[in-house]
């Protein structure tokens, strides 16, 4: 029977990202006898990989990219499938000296057209050269391909079709160094107008670094099990290459078998006894949703050290209900360890320290809102009406300077609510091939704005919200943009009639809204309106959206004629646009 | 015993009982996003519940195609007949 590769590995000291490159660090991983391993998504181990049979047919993958022509620092294009196709492949890139681009799997019934449209954007916008995906997937990809000027559109099997390995044998690599571009990461952007993160070795290995040490303090005894998509900077960055720079043996579900069956990760934490285990909080919010006694029964979460939150906003009564539904099976809840990231900050900013739990401020609504520019109030003691609890996501990574700043860029104090700006070696050199908006967000001397609001208390980082007014459902983010512009696409509608915002529901999760500026008096008509705005916006991001008929030129502007989505925010949830 | 896609419709629809929280009359054409107003999420639920009672994986690119329940009965039949 087929055995994961080990836990411990008696022989190899543990390094944490200390090396100049992706590549030397898998050189040092494969020295040892750790390495990755897929489970099925009834849970059964299909295929056990240490880092040494990675390295040796990455390396392979890279002399036949080499061979097959593709020019160094193109664009690879790979639809990023949770399997070791995908992971040799992605490091293939990195000996030939060109840039992975991980694209999405779909995510779930219907949207055919909207899901290779998106592929599509992406690799135009990177003028990727090659696409890759595992061949059931070919159609989509031929599809995405169409009218895209491709050496190469095909699956790993045909790709290595093309030459023999004696006729590689001789191939020369490239040399790699810390400033290269080592992928492009497409998780935030928007769908219409993409633009790919691009990320150094030298980022890469610095927040790797940090995830190893100040994060996770990975030990001896740590063993990683995932279920996070490879095309999404947490997955890729947390669960593949910080395991690898840190020499930790990973087993790996397929998200797509997750969604289906979310406690097989669970189970393959209790058989593996997993300990460094993260997700965003919806991920836990379905374990326990499908949670029955049936699957309870002989599991054992005890192993569990890190359970790590990000990605989306953490919500703390979804985290109460998980810990409370596993708590028979060993689960510890000061396992929780929230933290915030981005992908233009390679992934991680700030990490909540290990094994205390998730700590909150109770923050009142008219702070929340904007009303109220700093926190004098944050521990009420009773009912929470008008409170949202706001949680602790730790202290920023030692390679950072962080500032909250306001709307004139003058730094804030203790508790002051404002902008949060980062500066450090994990920060992205911009946005591929994209310099407008690198410099929206990317100042000369290295500071990013981050989009996101927050504040700091002694020395921690605590996130309110998004300042880029980004809908995030499920871990998957939506520029409003793409919403309004599907909307306003309706024949009766003008461009600046609508407003995508998102808005609080009963568990605080996002509900996403749409505020529509409508000019008929007719009832059924303007149901009629409604239905079909549904349809638009669910065609867009996979949701039934609130759809709000607001009067005609009732949406708030900024003073240069902009839609200013924060005021039509705060003035609908405070019951003034109706 | 090979089903037929009427049957294995109906099947479906019963399977979807705790997801038709409208109360709809299901029918061929009925669209899991527009009619039934499901999310990714309750679609994947879904998903299992249909996967398990007919012990079958849908692969995961067909999933785009899959707008109504007349189409998810139409893959069932025909991951069966394979």
């Amino acid at each position: 029977m087929l055995k994961p590769t080990p836990t411990l590995d008696p022989d190899l000291p543990r390094r944490y990202a200390d090396f100049t490159t992706l590549l030397e660090a898998l050189n040092y991983a494969a020295k040892g006898i750790r390495g990755l391993n897929f489970y099925s998504p009834r849970g059964e181990l299909e295929s056990k990989n240490t880092y040494s049979q990675i390295r040796d047919r990455s390396y392979e993958i890279g002399q036949r990219l080499v061979h097959f022509g593709i020019k160094r620092h193109s664009r690879v294009a790979l639809i990023a499938e949770t399997n070791e196709d995908f992971v040799c492949y992605f490091l293939g890139c990195q000996y030939a000296g060109l840039l992975p681009v991980p694209l999405p799997l779909p995510t779930s019934f219907g949207g055919r057209d909207g899901y290779t449209e998106q592929l599509h954007q992406q690799m135009k916008s990177c003028e990727a050269s090659a696409a890759l995906s595992a061949a059931y997937m070919l159609p989509l990809l031929d599809e995405a391909t169409s009218g895209l000027n491709m050496r190469f559109v095909g699956s790993p099997d045909t790709f290595e079709a093309q030459a023999s390995k004696s006729e590689i044998k001789n191939v020369k690599l490239p040399e790699v160094k810390p400033d290269d571009l080592a992928y492009l990461q497409y998780s935030s952007g928007s769908t219409r107008f993409p633009h790919g993160v691009a990320v150094t070795h030298k980022s890469l290995m610095s927040n790797c670094h940090g995830i190893g040490v100040n994060g996770m303090d990975v030990n001896d005894g740590d063993r990683v099990v995932s279920w996070l998509p490879f095309y999404h900077d947490m997955g890729l960055v947390g669960m593949l290459i910080s395991p690898i720079t840190c020499q930790a043996s990973t087993d790996y579900i397929a998200t797509e078998a997750f969604a289906r069956r979310p406690i097989q990760w669970l189970k393959l934490i209790s058989k593996n006894k997993g300990t460094i285990c993260s997700g965003p909080t919806f991920g836990y919010e379905i374990c326990a949703r499908r949670a029955n006694s049936t699957d309870l029964e002989g599991l054992d979460l005890s192993s569990w050290r890190v359970a790590g939150i990000g990605a989306d906003m953490i919500r703390p009564n979804v985290l109460e209900i998980f810990a409370e539904t596993f708590k028979d099976s060993g689960f510890d809840k000061r396992a929780f360890m929230p933290s915030y990231g981005l992908a233009e900050c390679t992934l991680a900013v700030s990490f909540a320290p290990k094994f205390v739990g998730y700590e909150v401020d109770l923050v009142s609504e008219e702070v929340l809102n904007g009303n109220v520019k700093s926190i004098k109030e944050y521990k009420k003691n009773g009912n929470g009406a008008n409170y949202r609890e706001v949680v602790n996501c730790g202290k920023p990574l030692p390679e950072y300077q962080l500032e909250i700043r306001d709307e004139n860029d003058v730094v804030l104090g203790e508790r002051e609510i404002g902008r949060i700006f980062v500066k450090g070696a994990s920060v992205m050199v911009g946005y591929y091939m994209d310099e407008e908006a690198t410099r929206q967000c990317l100042s000369a001397d290295g500071w990013l704005d981050t989009g996101d609001i927050g504040y700091m208390a002694k020395g921690s980082l605590y996130i309110i919200g998004r300042i880029k007014d980004l809908i995030i459902i499920n871990g998957k983010n939506h520029w409003p943009h793409d919403i309004e512009w599907a909307v306003e696409k309706l024949p009766e509608l003008r461009s600046g009639d609508s407003a995508a915002i998102s808005t609080p529901g009963k568990n605080d999760e996002e509900i996403p809204t749409i505020l529509v500026q409508c000019r008929k008096r007719n009832e059924e008509e303007r149901i009629e309106l409604e239905n079909r705005i549904k349809s638009e916006v669910q065609a867009v991001i996979g949701t039934t959206p609130t759809v709000v008929l607001v009067p005609p030129r009732s949406l708030p502007r900024t003073s240069s004629g902009k839609l200013s989505r924060v005021k039509a925010r705060r003035q609908y949830i405070e019951g003034q646009l109706s | 015993m090979t089903l037929s896609t009427s049957e294995i419709f109906d099947q479906v629809c019963e399977l979807m009982a705790p997801y038709n929280q409208k109360s709809l009359t299901l029918e061929t054409g009925t669209t899991f996003a527009h009619d039934l107003e499901l999310d990714s999420l309750s679609v994947m639920d879904m998903l299992a519940a249909i996967e398990d009672h007919f012990d079958v994986t849908v692969p995961l690119n067909i999933l785009p195609d899959l707008e109504t329940i007349g189409h998810v009965a139409e893959a069932i039949k025909n991951i069966l007949d394979e």
